[in-house]
């Protein structure tokens, strides 16, 4: 399985805890339950990384799939430079991230899936991998119109 | 009949980097998407509606079932949330049952060869076996998630009952009861000095809750489209956590968390009546005793017992069946990183348009992967077309010799197991007197054994209803005609030695080209063979004009049944429809057949 990049997982899996953790957070809040600001805390939390993992990160061999509406996103993650692109710098972000989250009932479930895609990153980071942006050219679509028309009449 | 690399004469193709779209295998289940599924009405639609309409009673019936006086008690703690928990556990409990019946392929073999003598429309439902398995895994989720949340608000509101310790409070009273025996609780939460998370880890229901949430996630992640296609081993190792899954519903209600009073406290405490009255019960002038509560026997075991044993039987059957000895009787390397192995088992028969599962113990002992099968049922061996996309079929082109110059003996390649054929046979090509065939990039791997077949049986039997193919190819690259090109070539020289040449009349459109091999083809254009494929009918640029197409059909075969097969997307698919749908005026008609493939 050496050639898998598991990177590909962790993103989904965080992209998933992501969103379970904003879920878990809305509840806390809108249920008012104990230790309520957790969860608050969660809504955040979960939002970030949601965001932060939208944007699937180009395979290192071969072509990868965006998905919808990625661009802009894949724009303002790539500002932050090494601080996202580095595998490293994602599991220990991840795993700082997922630790309030574990003090109420309603965001533990976020926490561990976050810590298990935390935990697939840092098993990743190991190979030193970067994260390659998926920007669309614009000017590829250009140049295959143009060809087209000037070789094949249509 | 294809036994021979095809040198496709003096055009050196470049390795292009490996594009999504085509790097899976020919590990081609039949083509399943939820816009197909929409696009099939009848049957198929009437099994999703019934699904469904299943769902939603089990939803309703069970809400309503813990609206009674039962528990009436466990409702003042907890008011509808213990309805919203309970009922997406019955559906849960419906959907775990069914999630494993999809995936059982011999079962539904097995199924399939007895229901097709009834109805085709019916047995072909069970080609989409793997699409239903992922609807009931999707409502799998959602009730999870609702049945999660409901939960989330009960122990939450435990937790308040404990906490809020108060004798004028009835939820605190009945908090209190069965602190003597620790059996005739109603609150799980036996006390103030602990927190929901706790009691979670502490309780048989919580725990297990836990393990079967986190076995899902991972399942469903690992799951994805992205994955599943490129990281097949990924997928198919985290998709075993079903075990765990499986184990930790069955336990899941042995702690008898959700109470309800006994019947025989219903008898001396009425809820209706007594309610109000918490701060008498016991009393010896009252007439309502202390009520007791009991949990529910688990009821989950009953639900899955029965498709699990059937799962075991499945995979039991897998296991007899990977013992049957497979030979390979002929290895052929392609171009392209195409592999093809032909293969002999004892007692195996085929149809056109059917697939199966291969293993190989010497590369792995749990990967089976589906390939179409690109023989024809005529031919006495059965082969697969292979490509080399990633770990499993790299480790199979080796043990087959693939990366060694000289030949193999025949003792040194490996042992095969090999499981199937599955799916519905296509044989509706043969109905129709004018077929049109469609295949898009690696769709076109069943239609290999579909020609090889018809024209097997035009030489075999003059009398073939069949009287004329035509056959369309789209293809984003040139890289994966060569072993396609060389069966048309084949054909296309058998056809000319039996001087039938008005047989089947084949286009080829290269969809997506680069700059450079587009000066080639523009230079070469005027050459008698084509310069990507060595065959004489030429290769055609961009997407064919389906009107034009359709109608020079239609003027072509006045009066008859034209029958339309696609194995591609399912845009084209919809295009495609559209085109039957203008073309078939009062003499000809297209029938275009989406069921297939």
């Amino acid at each position: 399985m050496g050639k898998i990049e598991w990177a590909m997982w962790a993103n989904e899996q965080a992209l998933a805890a992501g969103l379970i953790l904003f879920t878990g957070g809305i509840v806390g809040v809108a249920g008012l339950f104990r230790g309520w600001q957790f969860a608050a805390y969660a809504v955040a939390a979960g939002l970030f990384v949601c965001l932060l993992e939208y944007p699937r990160s180009r395979r290192a061999k071969g072509t990868g799939v965006e998905r919808k509406w990625q661009y802009g996103l894949t724009v303002c993650v790539k500002a932050f430079g090494p601080l996202t692109r580095n595998y490293y710098a994602r599991a220990f972000l991840h795993a700082a991230l997922c630790i309030p989250a574990g003090f109420i009932l309603a965001t533990v479930l976020g926490c561990v899936c976050l810590g298990i895609a935390s935990l697939i990153y840092l098993s990743v980071s190991q190979i030193l991998l970067q994260y390659f942006y998926i920007l669309f050219s614009p000017c590829r679509k250009l140049v295959e119109t143009v060809t087209r028309k000037r070789l094949f009449h249509y | 009949m294809v036994d021979s690399c095809c040198n496709l004469r003096g055009f050196k193709l470049r390795r292009c980097a490996f594009t999504l779209l085509l790097c899976t295998s020919t590990k081609l289940t039949p083509r399943l998407s939820m816009g197909n599924l929409a696009a099939n009405e009848g049957l198929s639609v009437f099994v999703i509606l019934v699904w469904l309409a299943i769902n939603a009673f089990l939803f309703v019936h069970f809400y309503m079932a813990f609206l009674v006086d039962k528990w009436f008690y466990t409702r003042v703690l907890l008011g509808q949330a213990l309805s919203w928990a309970r009922a997406p556990a019955a559906c849960l409990n419906f959907n775990c049952m069914l999630i494993l019946l999809p995936v059982c392929r011999n079962l539904l073999s097995f199924m399939r060869g007895t229901i097709q003598f009834c109805s085709r429309t019916a047995a072909r439902q069970l080609d989409r076996n793997i699409t239903f398995h992922k609807l009931v895994a999707y409502m799998i989720a959602f009730h999870t998630a609702v049945h999660i949340v409901a939960h989330l608000f009960n122990f939450e509101y435990f937790m308040d009952a404990q906490l809020n310790r108060n004798s004028s409070l009835l939820p605190f009273i009945l908090s209190e009861i069965g602190n003597g025996d620790n059996a005739s609780f109603l609150n799980p939460i036996r006390s103030n000095e602990t927190n929901p998370t706790i009691v979670m880890f502490t309780t048989i229901a919580g725990v297990t809750g836990v393990v079967i949430t986190l076995a899902l996630i991972l399942i469903i992640t690992s799951s994805m489209e992205v994955i599943r296609r490129s990281y097949f081993e990924v997928f198919w190792y985290t998709h075993h956590l079903f075990v765990l899954f499986f184990i930790g519903l069955v336990f899941h209600g042995f702690g008898r968390i959700v109470r309800g009073q006994t019947s025989a406290s219903l008898t001396t405490n009425d809820p209706r009546l007594c309610a109000d009255r918490f701060e008498e019960w016991g009393r010896n002038d009252s007439d309502c005793a202390v009520p007791v509560f009991a949990g529910n026997p688990p009821m989950t075991w009953k639900w899955i017992v029965g498709p699990m044993i059937l799962y075991v039987c499945e995979r039991l059957v897998r296991i007899y069946r990977s013992h049957q000895k497979v030979v390979i009787t002929k290895v052929v390397m392609h171009p392209s990183k195409t592999l093809e192995l032909q293969m002999k088992r004892k007692g195996f028969h085929m149809e056109v348009g059917q697939y199966v599962f291969i293993q190989c113990p010497s590369v792995s002992r749990l990967e089976w992967h589906p390939f179409t099968l690109t023989s024809a049922p005529e031919e006495d061996y059965f082969s697969a077309h292979i490509r080399i996309v990633g770990d499993w079929t790299q480790a199979l082109y080796e043990a087959c010799g693939g990366d060694k110059t000289e030949p193999q003996e025949a003792w040194k390649l490996p042992k095969i197991a090999i499981d199937g054929p599955f799916g519905t046979a296509s044989e509706d090509v043969f109905r129709y007197q004018v077929v049109v065939l469609v295949g898009a990039g690696i769709g076109v791997t069943p239609f290999a054994s579909i020609l090889k077949s018809v024209w097997y049986k035009r030489i075999q039997n003059k009398d073939v209803f069949t009287k004329k193919i035509y056959f369309y190819w789209l293809c984003p690259e040139t890289q994966a005609f060569e072993w396609f090109a060389d069966l048309l070539q084949s054909l296309e020289s058998q056809m000319a030695a039996k001087s039938v040449t008005d047989f089947l009349s084949y286009n080829i459109y290269l969809t997506r080209w680069k700059e450079q091999e587009a000066a080639h083809f523009w230079v070469h254009h005027e050459e008698e063979n084509d310069p990507i494929t060595g065959l004489k009918q030429k290769t055609l640029y961009g997407k064919p004009n389906w009107d034009s197409e359709f109608t020079g059909i239609a003027s072509e075969h006045p009066g008859t049944k034209v029958g339309v097969f696609l194995c591609g997307p399912p845009q084209l698919g919809k295009s495609l429809e559209k085109q039957c749908l203008t073309h078939s005026e009062a003499d000809v008609k297209f029938i275009f057949n989406k069921e297939n493939f």
